[in-house]
């Protein structure tokens, strides 16, 4: 539980404290509501956050949700808290683009599982948020809807694919919003925005309702001010699906009780190779001070190698593409030209893998992540890494539609999430300094298989000692 | 310099699958596969012939945290 609140701006709480608020009667949700909707309508016109916005069902939510505690209901976790989510979550009767021309008017018949919770929970929907065209790019371009822009900085990145998602969440328009991560789509909007994004253990989070990608990768997570937010928001969502069979029926723990701040004897592996191969000065340096946050509370940091990183890359490589190179064959071979160029190159090259190669691929999963077990966690609780291992790029120079010879830097944005894909460990990014430019920089953390609460813990021990993640983008 | 991969591969999967060479992007990034092939050739003779893909959902299981 947050302490009391005493915010001249509502839209600045965190998603946990702007609950409890409303919970301890301090807060309406409707003036919560009504000042993420100022900041939306006087900076989203630069940052291009929303594709959908219900403003008008959230006001009646909101008034809904205050009537209710004022009249001693039970409230939910989330009650009264303003969300959205990356426009690829299926609400019934509602246009689900996918951040595409070619599903521009598509409207589904179901409602993803994880609205159905976050309903449940009393937050309230504001709306649908700009992504990557069918959640395929790194850096947050969309040549349908308009590339979403940093609110640090308009000209650089956002990160992809949960463009809007991770600056909307930024930008105080909204206390939470839904991402999805199959390549680092959740973590690297977290990182390069400056939030809080969590990537849960493969198969902990229903996929019912939400557009696929890759189906060996797809995650479904939250993008949050903080590590409690996190924490909160994982517990609503997770959890067995009837409707996702793939979804595990591992029990759902309390991650918010699991933050103590105590991660005294916590051992912290930092892998050797990979992660810092070509990086900025300025990351490594934010990285090594963050190490030395994490150490002041007693953890310890050792340099190890890895030597399944090398399968992990190549294997991971190949996963994402060649599904989701299936999935969009029909589109691929009858409107080729309603996607993007980078979207449809990237695409096309999937066609390429042999088959062989992606069934050995997958089926060397799980000999490969006992492997990187017993090498990184043999001995150790956590990885640590940069997320993002450059400075935050512009959206000029990974602008692949602009100029093919930006494929290079495009595809390298990814280098540091995409191994936690193939893997499918849970990992979060959390801010942990600004570069030279006054772009965040991201701390990820990784744990064994379904160690979310041990993550968790960590990144709030590093928030309590830091305030990267307190950091108000200057919009104007 | 385009890698002589390019071409044959845009008709392998004009053949195989019915998808034509869409742009000059689509040529650029077929000529970045290369190092991912050195990669994978690296890895040949790593696959057992029992591995499968649900041993994934097995090692999730296996490897999980025993004491939260």
């Amino acid at each position: 539980m947050n302490a009391p609140v005493d915010a001249t701006d509502l839209a600045t709480l965190s998603m946990t404290e702007a609950a409890d608020a409303i919970a301890r009667g301090e807060i309406t949700a409707s003036a919560l509501l009504e000042a993420c909707l100022a900041r939306i309508e006087a900076h989203d016109g630069k940052v291009n956050s929303f594709i959908r916005l219900d403003r008008e069902e959230a006001r009646e939510a909101a008034a809904a949700a205050d009537k209710a505690r004022a009249a001693g209901k039970p409230l939910g976790p989330l009650h009264g808290v303003p969300v959205a989510h990356k426009d690829m979550y299926y609400r019934a009767g509602k246009v689900s683009t996918c951040g595409s021309k070619i599903r521009r008017d598509f409207v589904p018949t179901v409602t993803a599982t994880v609205l159905e919770r976050l309903d449940a929970a009393g937050a309230i929907d504001l709306g649908t948020l700009n992504m990557a065209e069918f959640a395929q790019n790194p850096t947050g371009h969309n040549a349908h809807f308009g590339d979403c822009h940093n609110p640090w900085n308009l000209p650089y990145c956002t990160g992809g694919s949960s463009s809007g998602s991770g600056a909307s969440v930024a930008a105080r328009f909204v206390t939470a919003a839904l991402g999805s991560d199959t390549g680092g789509s959740i973590r690297l909007p977290a990182s390069l925005c400056g939030v809080t994004g969590l990537k849960p253990t493969q198969t902990r989070v229903s996929r019912f309702g939400v557009m696929p990608l890759s189906f060996s990768a797809d995650n479904v997570g939250p993008l949050v001010r903080t590590a409690r937010d996190a924490a909160r928001f994982l517990r609503v969502v997770a959890g067995h699906d009837p409707k996702d069979p793939t979804s595990a029926r591992e029990p759902v723990a309390d991650y918010e009780a699991a933050l103590t701040g105590d991660i005294r004897g916590l051992r912290i592996a930092v892998p050797q190779q990979w992660f810092f191969d070509g990086a900025d000065t300025v990351v490594v340096d934010a990285f090594e001070a963050a190490l030395e946050v994490l150490k002041a509370r007693g953890a310890t940091v050792e340099r190890i190698s890895v030597p399944s990183l090398r399968a992990v890359t190549a294997y991971g490589a190949l996963l994402s593409r060649v599904e989701g190179a299936a999935i969009h064959a029909n589109w691929m071979r009858g409107r080729p030209g309603d996607y993007s160029i980078h979207l449809s190159a990237r695409l096309f090259g999937g066609y390429a893998i042999p088959g062989h190669l992606y069934v050995e691929a997958l089926s060397r999963r799980g000999p490969v992540l006992r492997q990187f077990c017993t090498e990184a966690f043999g001995r150790f609780d956590l990885v640590a890494t940069p997320t993002l291992r450059t400075r935050v790029p512009t959206l000029a120079e990974t602008d692949i539609d602009a100029d093919p010879q930006n494929w290079s830097r495009f595809m390298a944005v990814s280098a540091n999430t995409r191994p936690f894909n193939y893997l499918g460990l849970p990992v979060v990014s959390i801010p942990c300094g600004f570069d030279d430019r006054g772009l965040p920089i991201g701390l990820q953390l990784a744990g064994r298989p379904f160690a979310e609460a041990r993550v968790l813990r960590a990144a709030d021990a590093f928030q309590r000692d830091t305030d990267w993640h307190r950091r108000v983008p200057p919009l104007g | 310099m385009e890698s002589d991969l390019v071409q044959p591969t845009i008709e392998r999967i004009r053949r195989w699958s019915g998808v034509e060479c869409p742009n000059a992007a689509a040529r650029h990034g077929l000529s970045d596969f290369p190092p991912l092939l050195a990669e994978l050739e690296a890895l040949r003779g790593t696959l057992v012939f029992e591995d499968e893909p649900s041993s994934f959902e097995a090692a999730l299981q296996a490897e999980k945290e025993k004491t939260p």
